[in-house]
């Protein structure tokens, strides 16, 4: 098959961090394949995504599309050229419907500078149409699933006429059905003429679905493979470099003291019917790992927010070993030692255009004042250099944090929350979106603070990262805790699913009024 | 009196110090070229505009370094600006906008001549602290107010700092123009300050006072604050990103309340120090612009406390400049204000700043 579009030689270095974040790499991608660019975080194949979609100018080197060569300065350039891409965090307004969203940027005018509706619902839908998806154009973003809402990514791109389609980790959100329905839609778009560029580092997904592979390690291309000539583990030992063994050893708990206990919590938001939060019941315990699953939108966001003193419950008590701690505020919590590691690690555990070392004291900067309440300067340096290099950070302390990989993001937010933990840590989506090398090192950590006796919750929509590491697992489904047993042979990934999707409810007879909510099920 | 648009001000206020050393090149870079751009545009105005460009251009450029008088009042000049460019360097650190500048100006002017003239037998060592503590605690307390008002309610702290300074500077005319008039003046303005809390003269025959020292001095211990300090830190933390702050156990809150009040307190003693060191009376708007223009200048100096200083003085130069020019060449104060207003918008453009980054990047 011919080149459609080829990357040659491309270098990209950020000034700021001076990272080499691509070293001369060259990609080539043929008409009508699924190229899976796989590698770590911190691998570069964002970077190099970023300067083909013209988010990024590369410091040397060439793009060709047909033989002729490009100059993307641009998405808007990126877009004329037929290339589109598909964030992994999405784009939407969600007060918007599919079809506004759609065109927005591109809208059809009527008289000139009036925005015509009709024929925007009307646009979209023929393109929905002609790809088989299954969402209405003038539904509203906000009552879409996770999974529709990037198919609304994918058609917004389909309707810009892309040929390229470039999608950016598109499976770390989704449930088991949906990566389903996805692969289909892509295999029906391949199928239709479009070039489709997956970058991803979840091996099976690379077997499933990519005809093609190049692997990126340190900014280069390590591999180019066809995707029947590897098994997966040929894929990960190219990707990771060395072979790293991890084993999830659990010792018996002993000295299981609650730390954390919640009782009957309820969140409920005005005008709302169903609860947010359903009297929720739990306990953590020292030397306890506790994992809260669930698929997005049942719970888990807002319970996230409760434990962490962000989101005051309705009713219910929550204790701390034996204080009221109900309406506490996140900083009366940090007070009294609660570490946490966010979901949102750009918003709320970071502050992208801060320092690593402004950004590693927020909870601590009280302890290195000297008696007049001036910052000592030496103190502060020694102490992020320490964290810095204990925690294997790739970035100097004055470096934005923003211009740092996803997982060395989460390494400075790791390396912060954990430095102060007292009794409790709370752990969101720990692992989200990073790569193998990078979750086993947070795996390794957070096995470490249980064994010195810490408390943990960790609540997260990965049903494996759970079952490998709770020593209780708890499933949350519409708000309601619905299953709550210690860990055993038992919990399989099917088992979980069962209770994730709402067939199953351990505590059904509990419940005393009747289901009455009118929602469907999607 | 040059409004900038509120998109600018935001600008102004996200734009943060990053790697030093190439952020310090940039923004030099970046400032001198805008310099070079506006100056040449001025010049093209100048000589559609006026009949004799020479003399206006010479007037405008040279005009306040001429003699000590010019010059001396042109320093003078900078000094109120100079405060209330770090009343707003403060605010905007923070993400608050305080756009009450001009009355918390003319409120700490009220406060520091009500105090003069009331107890006039005092002696200066004493009267004039107490007047200065007065303004500066008017300002805060009218500042501090808009704060509160977001603490407790959420209200927009731009609306009401806006609104309730506007509804001062009428309140404070009417002050003037009743209680505090003096009967034997034709004029609009109280009677003259009694001489001991006159601020000393340093460079006769200009209006030059000894206040300019202790300011620049105070731009320093400003800047210390917001950078070597934990409140300081704290402050800026809650300007870039409240979420974070809060999560981290950042008082948030504290932060809608604290930056207003220093922010305040700095533009009442911008009232004080033009009462007190220049005008020695309380005469009706005479805080015109000095408010609005702190914006233009903590803009100029991207909210830095120690960039403030050259701001102001740059600031004052284009006045002086543009009087300068009117008096002695043929254009007008309009033409004078579109051509000062035309370097303004140019120096707060964004644009040629990351245009000089960009290409820094490449080389």
């Amino acid at each position: 098959m011919e080149t459609y579009l080829a990357m040659r030689n491309i270098t990209k270095i950020y000034d700021s961090s001076n990272v080499i974040a691509n070293d001369d790499v060259n990609l080539e991608i043929r008409k009508g394949e699924i190229h899976a660019l796989v590698g770590e975080n911190g691998a570069g194949k964002s970077t190099l995504m970023k300067i083909l979609y013209g988010m990024e100018q590369p410091d040397s080197g060439q793009i060709m599309i047909n033989g002729k060569e490009v100059k993307i300065s641009s998405p808007i350039a990126a877009n004329a050229q037929g290339l589109g891409m598909v964030h992994q965090h999405f784009k939407l307004v969600k007060e918007f419907t599919v079809a506004q969203n759609v065109v927005l940027g591109k809208e059809p005018k009527r008289g000139g500078f009036l925005f015509d509706n009709h024929r925007a619902t009307k646009e979209v839908a023929a393109v929905i149409e002609q790809n088989n998806f299954h969402i209405s154009a003038d539904t509203k973003i906000s009552e879409l699933s996770v999974g529709q809402m990037q198919q609304v990514e994918i058609i917004k791109m389909l309707y810009r006429k892309a040929d390229i389609l470039i999608l950016d980790e598109p499976t770390s959100v989704l449930t088991e059905q949906e990566i389903q329905r996805l692969f289909e839609t892509l295999r029906r778009l391949v199928s239709q003429g479009k070039t489709i560029i997956i970058i991803t580092h979840k091996l099976a997904e690379v077997k499933g679905i990519s005809d093609r592979i190049t692997v990126m390690r340190n900014g280069k291309v390590v591999a180019v493979k066809e995707t029947k000539d590897v098994d997966e583990h040929e894929i990960s030992r190219l990707m990771v470099g060395k072979r790293i063994v991890f084993d999830f050893q659990r010792e018996e708990g002993f000295c299981l003291d609650p730390v954390l206990t919640m009782r009957d919590v309820s969140v409920v938001r005005k005008r709302q019917k169903r609860p947010l939060l359903d009297r929720v019941n739990l306990a953590a315990s020292t030397c306890e790992i506790v994992g809260i699953t669930g698929v997005a939108g049942n719970g888990l966001t807002e319970l996230e927010d409760v434990i962490s003193g962000l989101m005051p419950v309705t009713s219910g008590t929550v204790f701390h070993n034996d204080d009221d701690i109900t309406d506490m505020t996140a900083m009366q919590l940090r007070d009294r030692g609660f570490s946490y590691v966010p979901t949102d690690r750009l918003n709320r555990g970071s502050s992208i255009q801060t320092s690593i070392k402004e950004n590693m004291i927020v909870t601590s900067h009280h302890d290195y004042l000297n008696k007049s309440g001036v910052f000592n300067r030496e103190k502060i340096s020694t102490h992020v250099k320490g964290l810095i290099s204990e925690y294997l950070i790739d970035g100097s302390e004055h470096a934005p944090i923003g211009t740092l990989s996803g997982g060395n993001i989460q390494k400075v937010i790791l390396a912060r929350e954990l430095e102060r933990v007292k009794d409790f840590i709370l752990f969101s989506e720990p692992t989200w979106g990073l790569d193998v090398a990078s979750s086993d090192f947070i795996y390794e950590k957070i096995l470490e603070v249980r064994e010195r006796g810490v408390a943990v919750i960790i609540i997260s929509s990965n049903i494996d990262e759970v079952l490998a590491l709770a020593d209780k697992v708890m499933v949350m489904y519409r708000g309601r805790v619905v299953l709550d047993r210690e860990i055993s042979e038992e919990l399989t990934r099917e088992f979980i699913g069962e209770y994730m999707l709402g067939l199953k409810d351990d505590f059904a007879d509990t419940r005393v009024d009747a289901e009455g909510d009118s929602e469907g099920e999607k | 009196m040059i409004l900038p648009t509120l998109e600018l001000m935001q600008k102004g206020i996200v734009k943060v110090k990053n790697n030093r050393s190439s952020n310090m090149f940039v923004s030099l870079a970046g400032l001198g070229i805008t310099l070079g751009i506006a100056f040449f545009v001025m010049f093209i105005m100048i000589f559609i505009m006026s009949d004799t460009p020479k003399d206006t251009i010479y007037y405008f450029f040279a005009g306040p370094l001429t003699n000590k008088y010019y010059f001396g009042n042109m320093l003078n000049a900078a000094i109120p600006l100079m405060l209330t460019g770090l009343g707003i360097s403060f605010a905007f650190r923070a993400s608050m906008f305080n756009l009450g500048g001009e009355g918390q100006v003319y409120i700490g002017g009220l406060a520091a001549a009500s105090v003069c003239l009331s107890l006039p037998g005092l002696p200066g060592f004493i009267g004039i602290p107490l007047s200065l503590a007065a303004a500066v605690a008017a300002g805060a307390l009218v500042a501090g107010l808009s704060g509160y008002f977001k603490f407790k309610w959420s209200t927009d702290e731009l609306i009401s700092s806006f609104l309730i300074s506007n509804a001062l500077i009428y309140i404070v005319d009417n002050i003037i123009t009743g209680v505090l008039q003096d009967p034997e003046s034709s004029l609009l303005t109280s009677r003259k300050l009694a001489e001991q809390f006159w601020f000393l003269k340093i460079f006769p025959p200009s209006n030059l006072d000894i206040s300019i020292v202790f300011i620049v001095v105070l731009a320093f211990l400003a800047y210390f604050y917001l950078f070597k300090t934990h409140q300081g830190y704290e402050m800026r933390i809650c300007g870039l990103n409240p979420e974070f702050a809060r999560y981290g156990g950042i008082n948030v809150k504290k932060y809608f309340l604290l930056p207003m009040v220093l922010s305040g307190g700095f533009h009442g003693m911008a009232g004080a120090v033009s009462v007190m060191g220049t005008q020695h009376m309380l005469f009706k708007g005479f805080s015109g612009g000095m408010g609005w223009n702190g914006i233009a200048v903590a803009l100029i100096a991207r909210n830095n406390p120690l960039a403030v200083i050259p701001s102001a003085l740059f600031f004052a130069y284009l006045e002086a400049g543009a009087k300068s020019a009117m008096i002695n060449a043929d254009i007008t104060i309009e033409i004078a204000s579109v051509v000062q207003a035309v370097v303004f918008y140019l120096i707060t453009a964004q644009a040629i700043y990351s245009f000089v980054q960009r290409r820094r990047r490449k080389a």
